[in-house]
């Protein structure tokens, strides 16, 4: 279905749903994706999907309702379910959904020459896999995919905005006796993906991590890689920053403004702007134009995350910071690109143990901060070289207060989905042997 | 037409209830509606997979031009897939107690709002429920003539509590989801306990990492077996070779006492009338008497590496179907709770999880324990909070020193490459000797 068959639908929905209730907002989603798997070295499946869904939201006297389907025809049934959803919504205070602005509509995220074809994920995964022969180690697993998505938002206060995605994205498994080794990359440009270096990664991590030594239980410097850290952050750290989290009592930063929540040598921001980066976006999920957010500035916490509804909720500002994960259900605060920085320098000039990515970070407490996760890939490193591998060790910290104990960033950034981080030395964590 | 070996259909509609009640206000209930499918085939050599939203059912010409579009896709495929003979049969569905969708959402969320308001303490600053309801109706068909429909509701509800006090702040958690219908009226006390939990941590400690004796409540035994065995007892990851049980088949990798099961026939959360390529399903006792005994397996990796039966492949709605687990337990032994304290006398009692992770083909794995206490003498003592354990495959199954004589399931949600599929997981109480516990506590 092209775009502008979408609009006459859409636009009926608006204006019959405007009889029953206050506003009225859609979210269409049409895409496509193809992707083929490895079963060890040789493609195994190929599939391809086609995608489509509208989400609809209603507001009437402060009460939100909502509901989605993937069948456009039935747009009718889904708007009732959606007015008889916020029957049951509590009034809370709302102050209206944005009318039209004026909003740049050029993608920021779309990649014309992306050929979201399976000779492209053949020629994607024919690249990974000569990676892979850098180093001994057997292919397990990998996959390759392309994407591509029209996203459209409108409601009745005349907003109506349309944006465009691509995506490619890549990983590799290997392993070397009993040792494995995971890469991935992931782009909306074709050609910001490295096939040949995730091959190359993953095969590397395998072969290098075997036959590690056990460690001694006790406190050391260690070195977060972006992966790593990412994992941690992103279930502990940035959920704090969500504005509902903290008005609710759920965030840990919730008296903490103004105050310093990490070393003054990190700054967290989020930039919907970044040349290059998957979560640039004009406008976020509610229509409202998208702006810079300095969280953390030089370790002193400065601002909280909002969306139209927990703002007009608390008497705060939206930062549109609104977000979906897919049509359904209603948007939620997230962010677009978020970025940790702060001084670069080198952060290997010292002995410290390298963890490359760790496994049970999802098990960390998403109040406390607290965690203990195993290492993987872990090696003792200096001057930018890898030593000898660490066979097995758990690392136990708090989320929050391993900020205070920054040692350095390192001087290259990572994407890590819609993460944008450094390596991070960390001083004096404990590490539990076995 | 090309040359067409094998294809499946499986196409699910449904619809899914919800109900999200934040500190007493209402931020969103209600029903969304959804139709996915997945044809798969196979020509010539591997799969060409076509993933549909809104599938509308169609045969003839229309059906034969979804047929072409994956054997297009099938054609860049390398690895010769073979699909193993399997059994039939498709399990009736049990019986509801009582039908959630007979329940209107203004008392389900009456029920639920009760539940929330139960957690409601001077030390509590949050206060949080969900209800979700989730009725599918299944339909499969494949070129070999076999067809099978049903339909299968899950419900069920979690509530979250968080306690603050001076900086502090600590979480309790508490969940059911049932195969058996309507279940928020036999559990109207829960948000009580959750609060209950959340600020009796406020005053426990964090643990001591090291190794010690763990008593494992049967919650968190599951999640164990699950993390420990479950997962590298999967016959894709065992063919791929990405797992420590390949080739283990016959050598004891854990105590006597120990059996570890998975079976989607038994009416659990992970329970399954057939599965999703159509093949009956079936108890798989994957370690027996501490032996590896047989691995989960869809069709394809049965042919590839035998061992097993097929009936374990699961997909959510309009996704390829992975093996995955089900129902998994270690089967009760015969000790009771006072001759599993006695045993461990000093160490560590830890309950309920948050979770766990496993890298079948290094075999290490970690979970993690919502709280617990520290065993001295046989008794429990002072509550401990954020304990985490890990472990070795092929080394920390020799350690299960005890099983109690008594099994539990829990519910929840298992993930494997981008899908979430609903399992349980259960156990007895279990002694654990020389487990290794992470935590940075200090005296």
């Amino acid at each position: 279905m092209r775009w502008w068959a979408a609009v006459e639908w859409i636009d009926q929905l608006l204006r019959e749903g405007q009889k029953s209730v206050d506003e009225v907002e859609v979210f269409y989603v049409q895409g496509r994706s193809i992707s083929a798997d490895l079963k060890q070295k040789k493609i195994n499946l190929a599939s391809a999907s086609e995608d489509c869904g509208l989400g609809i939201r209603t507001i009437h006297k402060g009460r939100i309702g909502s509901s989605s389907t993937n069948d456009p025809a039935h747009w009718k049934e889904c708007l009732d379910a959606a007015i008889a959803s916020g029957h049951l919504a509590t009034s809370l205070p709302w102050e209206g959904l944005p009318g039209a602005q004026d909003i740049s509509q050029t993608p920021l995220t779309f990649d014309p020459s992306m050929k979201v074809e399976p000779a492209s994920a053949l020629a994607l995964l024919e690249q990974m896999l000569a990676g892979a022969e850098e180093h001994a180690a057997d292919v397990t697993a990998g996959s390759a995919g392309l994407s591509t998505a029209t996203v459209t938002l409108a409601n009745s206060r005349g907003a109506y905005y349309t944006d465009s995605h691509t995506g490619v994205s890549l990983s590799l498994e290997a392993i070397h006796g009993q040792s494995t080794g995971y890469e991935f990359d992931h782009s909306s440009f074709i050609d910001k993906v490295d096939p040949f270096h995730v091959g190359e990664r993953a095969t590397f991590f395998a072969h290098e991590s075997a036959e590690g030594k056990d460690v001694t239980t006790g406190d050391y410097d260690i070195l977060l890689s972006p992966l790593a850290y990412g994992e941690l952050l992103g279930s502990v750290f940035i959920p704090a920053l969500n504005g509902r989290n903290v008005h609710a009592g759920r965030s840990r930063f919730a008296e903490c403004m103004g105050k310093p929540v990490a070393d003054p040598l990190i700054s967290m921001y989020d930039d919907p702007f970044l040349p290059g980066a998957s979560g640039s976006v004009t406008w976020d999920a509610e229509g409202m134009p998208t702006r810079r957010i300095d969280f953390i500035r030089d370790g002193v916490l400065e601002a909280f995350a909002y969306d139209l509804k927990t703002a007009y909720r608390y008497g705060k500002t939206s930062t549109a910071s609104a977000v979906r994960g897919g049509y359904g259900g209603s948007p939620g605060i997230g962010h677009h690109n978020f970025i940790v920085d702060g001084k670069r320098g080198d952060v290997t000039d010292e002995r410290v143990i390298y963890v490359h990515s760790v496994v049970g970070a999802h098990t960390a407490n998403p109040m406390s901060g607290e965690f203990s996760v195993e290492i993987s890939n872990a090696f003792w490193m200096e001057n930018g070289e890898f030593q000898e591998p660490i066979r097995t060790a758990m690392l136990s910290g708090n989320v929050f207060t391993m900020h205070n104990e920054i040692g350095g960033l390192s001087h290259e950034s990572r994407a890590i989905g819609s993460l944008i981080l450094p390596s991070v030395k960390i001083n004096k964590q404990r590490i539990i042997g076995k | 037409m090309p040359n067409i070996t094998y294809y499946d259909l499986r196409h699910v509609t449904g619809q899914i209830t919800h109900i999200d009640i934040d500190n007493g206000v209402f931020e969103s209930a209600g029903t969304t509606f959804f139709n996915k499918a997945v044809l798969r085939v196979i020509s010539n050599t591997g799969w060409g997979i076509l993933q549909i939203d809104n599938y509308q059912p169609c045969t003839g010409r229309k059906f034969d031009e979804l047929l072409q579009e994956a054997c297009k896709l099938s054609a860049i495929t390398q690895e010769q897939v073979r699909l193993g003979d399997v059994s039939r049969g498709v399990l009736a569905v049990p019986a509801m107690k009582e039908d959630p969708r007979s329940v209107s959402i203004e008392e389900k969320s009456a029920i639920l709002a009760e539940i929330e308001k139960g957690a409601i303490h001077p030390s509590v600053v949050n206060r949080r429920a969900n209800y979700i309801e989730r009725v599918e109706q299944v339909a499969f068909s494949d070129s070999s003539g076999n067809e099978y429909a049903y339909e299968m509701c899950r419900s069920g509800f979690n509530v979250l509590a968080v306690a603050s006090r001076n900086g502090n702040t600590q979480m309790g958690y508490e969940r059911e989801h049932s195969i058996h219908g309507f279940n928020l009226r036999q559990h109207r006390d829960l948000g009580k306990k959750a609060a209950d939990i959340a600020v009796a941590l406020l005053d426990a400690k964090g643990a001591h990492g090291g190794k010690m004796k763990a008593i494992l409540d049967p919650e968190l035994a599951g999640v164990f077996a699950h993390e420990a065995v479950g997962h590298a007892s999967e016959g894709d990851l065992i063919q791929e070779g990405n797992s420590v049980l390949k080739g283990k088949t016959g050598q004891k990798i854990g105590n006597d006492l120990l059996t570890i099961v998975d079976d989607p026939s038994i009416h659990e959360f992970g329970f399954d009338p057939v599965d999703s390529e159509g093949v009956a399903v079936c108890r798989t006792e994957i370690i027996k008497n501490g032996i590896v005994n047989a691995f989960l397996h869809n069709r394809e990796s049965l042919a590839a590496i035998g061992n097993g039966v097929a009936g374990h492949a699961r997909g959510m709605p309009g996704e390829p179907p992975l093996v995955r687990m089900s129902n998994t337990f270690i089967e009760a032994g015969d000790a009771t709770d006072p001759e599993i304290f006695e045993e461990c006398k000093n160490g560590i009692f830890l309950k309920g999880s948050r979770g766990g992770q496993v890298d079948p083909g290094r075999g290490v794995f970690q979970f993690n324990a919502e709280y617990g206490y520290l065993v001295v003498n046989g008794e429990c003592t002072g509550m401990v909070r954020d304990v985490s354990l890990s472990g070795e495959i092929l080394t920390t199954l020799h350690n299960i020193a005890l099983c109690g004589n008594k099994r539990v399931m829990s519910p929840g949600y298992c993930g494997k490459g981008g899908q979430s599929v609903p399992v349980s997981d259960g156990a007895p109480t279990i002694l654990l000797c020389d487990a290794v516990v992470g935590g940075s506590g200090m005296d």
